[in-house]
């Protein structure tokens, strides 16, 4: 019979390894909601109690349970604004200091990645817009990759739901976007300020040509990926940053447990990741 | 508006290479002076399976870190037997960074390191036997409670003893339970061992 039973000294042990290999860290607010997810793979892998399941999930040569679990614990979504403190920092403290490095004055390249349905690359050119005052001196170039080719189709044509537009400031709403019987169209204006491309970030061909970016956004992918694929990743994004560039991961990911390559930054609104000034 | 889509994103995918890519040429690119061409070099060797010599030869006089870390990435995905072989090798480095780097590339390799287990935790160097317990703490493998278990029966010395009890207690289960008992037998003057072990067979009492 199966214990469906989740003692806190089980859910602080799972809470460490999940942190430890995958950068998610729940809070105690949050026992239900992860107790309730182990308990429904206890019972679909037929382990009987927690620890079984612990172990194997643990050992299971090949991570299929852990990426089901991570899958589960995960929420794939994305909106316009998501995780807005990152943008602010970006404006705030990130944008400053590439400026102040960019002695040849040529354009700020910012890669978001992946693309899914656009709304983060079109929230980095709406935040710069209305929050950047440096946007007046500057070029800036926003590419945004996506494996999936419908998904970038989509982010193209720029249609978004409720869902998608729900945290954006009405005026903003309002400035960017006609609402029409299909939902929300952005402006034609902020579609041609992004370009969209398709690129698979675990192909060396593919990724060779994304060089020179000033910062980069990866959030909420690397949870997906093995701890080889993240490190393949970390790789990559070290060789398409410039020196001094910045990358930004999702809230609950960490850098520091999958490379070595950067340094940690803390500003006020969040923590950062650098490629070295010195780095060749 | 002040953005702008530069001619490089329409030569995205039709990247031109300043360098010959075969793996003859890359290998020699691995001594560049250019680290960015060390760097580039080595993450494409990962499509030569016959590079890991040159890799393993490059990363013992590698000065750049962050070209390391992309050999290391690179010997790992090739993980023949070669590229094994070197990173035991580094198990017993005196470079502490390499040592470190060594396991956590063997962490990523658990079909290939597996055969090779039982003779690392029979190593002579008692650090590499430790090294090869912090290897099982996150090597997805299900031989790994029996090989934790083989350590506190057989291993004399007692930080690599500790150092499996301490991952004994995590993932543990009564197959390891007489091996505990008497693993205090064995240390019956060493404290950590008494404390580690009580709590090991405590969080297995209570599965």
């Amino acid at each position: 019979m199966t214990d469906k039973s989740i003692s806190q000294e089980d859910f602080f042990k799972f809470r460490e390894f999940f942190y430890r290999k995958t950068g998610i860290q729940f809070e105690d607010s949050k026992r239900y909601f992860v107790d309730k997810r182990l308990i429904e793979r206890i019972v679909a892998t037929e382990s009987n109690n927690f620890r079984n399941y612990f172990v194997m999930l643990r050992f299971e040569t090949s991570g299929e349970e852990l990426q089901t679990l991570t899958n589960l614990m995960t929420v794939n979504e994305t909106y316009f604004f998501r995780e807005e403190y990152q943008f602010q920092c970006m404006v705030a403290s990130i944008l400053p200091e590439i400026t102040a490095q960019k002695k040849d004055h040529s354009p700020i390249r910012i890669w978001s990645m992946p693309s899914s349905s656009g709304e983060e690359a079109y929230s980095i050119a709406m935040y710069l817009l209305e929050y950047w005052p440096g946007i007046n001196q500057w070029d800036v170039e926003i590419i945004s990759s996506d494996i999936d080719t419908k998904i970038l189709a989509q982010a193209r044509l720029g249609n978004y739901g409720t869902r998608s537009i729900q945290k954006l400031p009405p005026p903003l709403l309002k400035k960017y976007f006609k609402c029409n019987r299909d939902g929300y169209q952005i402006c034609d204006d902020l579609r041609q300020a992004v370009e969209f491309t398709r690129v698979n970030l675990m192909k060396p061909a593919d990724v060779r040509a994304y060089r020179e970016f000033d910062i980069i956004f990866c959030r909420n992918l690397l949870i997906y990926f093995d701890d080889l694929s993240r490190r393949t990743a970390a790789d990559t994004f070290f060789d398409a940053l410039n020196p001094g560039g910045f990358l930004l991961l999702g809230h609950s990911e960490s850098m520091s447990r999958i490379s070595s390559l950067y340094q940690v930054r803390k500003f006020t609104d969040s923590v950062v990741y650098q490629k070295s000034k010195e780095a060749q | 508006m002040p953005f702008v889509k530069q001619k490089q994103s329409e030569t995205i995918g039709q990247d031109e290479r300043k360098r010959v890519r075969d793996c003859a040429s890359l290998e020699l690119q691995l001594s560049d002076p250019n680290p960015t061409a060390r760097r580039w070099a080595a993450r494409d060797l990962a499509s030569c399976p016959e590079s890991s010599a040159a890799l393993v030869e490059q990363l013992k006089q590698e000065p750049d870190s962050s070209v390391r870390e992309i050999i290391l990435t690179t010997l790992t995905q090739l993980g023949d037997e070669l590229a094994v072989a070197s990173l035991v090798d580094f198990l017993g480095s005196e470079d502490v960074a390499l040592r470190n780097e060594a396991i956590e590339a063997m962490k990523l390799l658990p079909d290939e390191v597996a055969p090779i287990m039982g003779n690392l935790l029979k190593d002579p160097d008692p650090d590499v036997r430790i090294s090869a317990v912090n290897i099982l703490e996150s090597m997805r493998h299900q031989h790994v409670e029996t090989w934790l278990k083989e350590v506190i029966e057989q291993d004399a010395h007692v930080n690599v003893c500790a150092t499996a009890v301490d991952l004994l207690g995590e993932v543990g289960t009564d197959y390891s339970r007489e091996a505990l008992e008497n693993l205090k037998i064995r240390f019956p003057n060493e404290p950590y061992i008494s404390f580690a072990t009580d709590l090991a067979l405590k969080r297995i009492c209570l599965a």
